[in-house]
């Protein structure tokens, strides 16, 4: 069964002279971990607004766990993920502890229960001596790690997250990495995007490269690196498709 | 309930780590209502409490100068200056006084002036004991010159005092004249009437008919003047409320910038939840700012020699009318956040767009001295509704009955404020 299936996913913005998604396919199978992967423009962060129900796609269909996305199932859907935006989705002025106990009161967690998950998390991410310290006195890759508690509280079957090691020291990196692995050995699915090629070849078991709204290839990226001779990595891969020139 | 309440403790947190936001919500305005009642005392109380001194030159040193110089001081407002130095006061040296600003006006009574008012009277007795074929020849003077009492006002001196003087004086003039046509009337009829003793005076009454200024307010009375304070505690009260939309604005543009509003949207629930519960804590802070005024208003301005706040009677009224103004005033800080893309450009039209709709909505100035024109524009903001309908409260002992339109026309603005915004925010994610 598929986690996310996505079908001739379609989309132009209001007054856009283009569409950024032209008929976008792909899967990534549950209990996965899929990288979605694109130059800039390529329509990325577009399919994550369909996927969570954010963005209205003008056609084609969207399952999540096999749900349709549309208004009927969009509150069930949102039970089933979590997502980790690029910012750092916190308030900078409240502490990790507020923070969280905002999200968490937001999901429907209360109490000492609640209070003991966070306790938990932050310990996890290392972050428990800094539990009560605010938000903007944490360091790049502190807030990452607590951006990414604030995504699993209520613990997703599927976690979505956009470039979640962007800026942040390779010690937070070996960590969040660490720590997607093992969520997604207790069975979660994962579906990642990211610029750092190298990081989604080793974390991700499969992956989707689109580029201009539609899907170029997709497969586990040692696949794809062998289906090409002249490629010895994935960002070789990459660029064989979606070539050298600058995307601004 | 949950994520309203988490909501409001949340935007509490917020709040209360934001020294620069408190300072704006609190401090500037208790500032603000301090400096504008204080400097508008001395202009609200040009026509109330002020007492100006008036120069008196009285050349006369008759009746017509007494009169004058008593009625004027009778009144309360006016101190009577007829020396200075221990000299009285000469025309010259008035004029100059009230020309250069020292005084704002000088009444100069000429000299002669009861003895021509004594031989008018004397004239008109004469010609009415003559028809009624009484041989009565009371002193006339002969071809008397026509007097004039003189006014110098101060050329700065606004067009409604000096309105107000001139009346004060012509009534003062007739009262003179008036009594001694009938002092000389009971003189005659007296030498008519022999049973009649010395002592006797005949009953004339001058007015049959009074004045006397009665209380608005349908049920208790209110003796409550517009003065400084009645004004400008609650009017700029209202401006305070409305300056919440730079935190509100600021607030949303920071959530939509930081993503922590796209996570609000992606957790299960209504996101109205959230914004009702934002919506709730800065009405509520509205209504702190509103009561904190008001007390400031009643036991601070006593202490600096303004006069206290009156409030009306209806205090539900007055929570009501709060409670709808925080409600406009919050909803316009979400109108503005959901518009504008930066802090910066929420900030500036936050700030001149409430600026001009104080001005024009009688917050610094009240709406009556305005041309018509202005008038009929400054209805339309939603500042003046507020005022106006506190005015019906603290100045006319309104009730809810006098407040409902006001209290509607705010909270449907609201209404509609919160709908535009909902729908540019859904269009900007399509």
């Amino acid at each position: 069964m598929a986690s996310i299936a996505v079908k001739e996913l379609r989309k132009t913005y209001k007054g856009a002279a283009e569409a950024t998604l032209k008929g976008l396919t792909f899967a990534f199978p549950e209990g996965k971990i899929g990288g979605l992967l694109g130059p800039n423009g390529a329509g990325k962060t577009t399919t994550i607004s369909i996927l969570c129900g954010l963005v209205q796609a003008d056609g084609g269909d969207v399952m999540i766990h096999s749900l349709p996305q549309n208004a009927a199932h969009r509150e069930q859907i949102k039970k089933i993920i979590g997502i980790v935006p690029q910012q750092i989705a916190l308030y900078p002025q409240l502490s990790a502890v507020e923070n969280l106990t905002y999200f968490g009161n937001l999901y429907g967690l209360k109490g000492k229960a609640l209070y003991e998950k966070i306790m938990h998390y932050l310990e996890v991410f290392g972050l428990e001596k800094s539990a009560h310290k605010e938000i903007h006195k944490y360091s790049g890759g502190m807030k990452r790690r607590a951006n990414i508690i604030a995504a699993i509280l209520h613990e997703p079957d599927l976690l979505i997250l956009d470039e979640p090691t962007a800026g942040v020291d390779v010690q937070s990196r070996s960590m969040i990495l660490q720590f997607l692995r093992s969520y997604n050995e207790q069975g979660a699915s994962i579906l990642y995007t990211s610029h750092l090629l190298e990081e989604a070849q080793s974390l991700c078991d499969e992956v989707a490269i689109m580029d201009e709204g539609r899907m170029i290839l997709q497969g586990q990226p040692e696949s794809l690196i062998d289906e090409l001779p002249e490629c010895r990595n994935l960002e070789d891969v990459f660029l064989h498709y979606t070539g050298h020139a600058l995307r601004d | 309930m949950l994520r309203l309440l988490a909501t409001i403790r949340k935007e509490w947190q917020l709040l209360v780590r934001d020294k620069m936001g408190l300072t704006l919500l609190f401090v500037m305005p208790v500032v603000l209502i301090t400096v504008m009642a204080l400097i508008q005392d001395a202009p609200f109380k040009d026509y109330q409490d002020v007492k100006f001194d008036i120069l008196t030159v009285d050349n006369d040193h008759g009746r017509l100068g007494k009169y004058i110089r008593e009625g004027l001081a009778s009144g309360g407002q006016f101190n009577i200056i007829d020396t200075l130095d221990g000299h009285p006061v000469t025309e010259q040296q008035a004029r100059e006084l009230v020309n250069n600003g020292h005084y704002k006006i000088s009444i100069i009574v000429p000299a002669g002036s009861t003895a021509a008012i004594v031989s008018n009277a004397n004239r008109i007795v004469n010609d009415i004991t003559q028809r009624m074929g009484m041989s009565v020849s009371l002193p006339v003077k002969k071809g008397a010159d026509s007097l004039n009492v003189v006014i110098y006002f101060d050329p700065a001196a606004k067009k409604a005092f000096k309105g107000a003087i001139h009346q004060a004086l012509d009534n003062f003039l007739t009262q003179v004249e008036t009594d001694m046509l009938l002092g000389r009337i009971q003189q005659q009829l007296r030498r008519k009437d022999t049973t009649a003793t010395p002592n006797d005076t005949l009953p004339i009454r001058l007015q049959a008919v009074g004045l006397k200024e009665h209380a608005t307010g349908t049920s208790k009375q209110l003796d409550v003047v517009s003065n400084s304070v009645q004004h400008n505690v609650p009017a700029w009260s209202i401006f305070a409320m409305f300056f919440i939309v730079i935190p509100i604005a600021g607030n949303m543009i920071r959530e939509r910038e930081d993503g922590s509003l796209l996570r609000m949207k992606l957790i299960p629930g209504s996101y109205l939840l959230i914004l009702a519960g934002k919506m709730l804590f800065f009405v509520g802070i509205c209504l702190l700012q509103f009561y904190l005024m008001m007390l400031v208003g009643i036991y601070a301005m006593p202490l600096l020699d303004l006069p206290k706040l009156v409030m009306g009677h209806d205090q539900g009224a007055t929570l009501l009318v709060a409670g709808a103004i925080g409600l406009a005033a919050t909803a316009y800080g979400i109108l503005i956040g959901t518009l504008f893309k930066t802090p910066n450009q929420a900030l500036n039209f936050g700030a001149i767009s409430i600026v001009i709709l104080s001005a024009i909505g009688g917050i610094w100035i009240p709406l009556e001295v305005m041309p018509a024109n202005m008038q009929v524009i400054g209805h339309l903001s939603p500042l003046s509704w507020g005022l106006d309908a506190i005015n019906d409260i603290y100045l006319r002992n309104g009730d809810i009955g006098y407040v409902w339109k006001n209290v509607l026309r705010l909270v449907l603005t609201g209404g509609v404020m919160l709908a535009v915004a909902g729908f540019v925010e859904k269009r900007r994610m399509n």
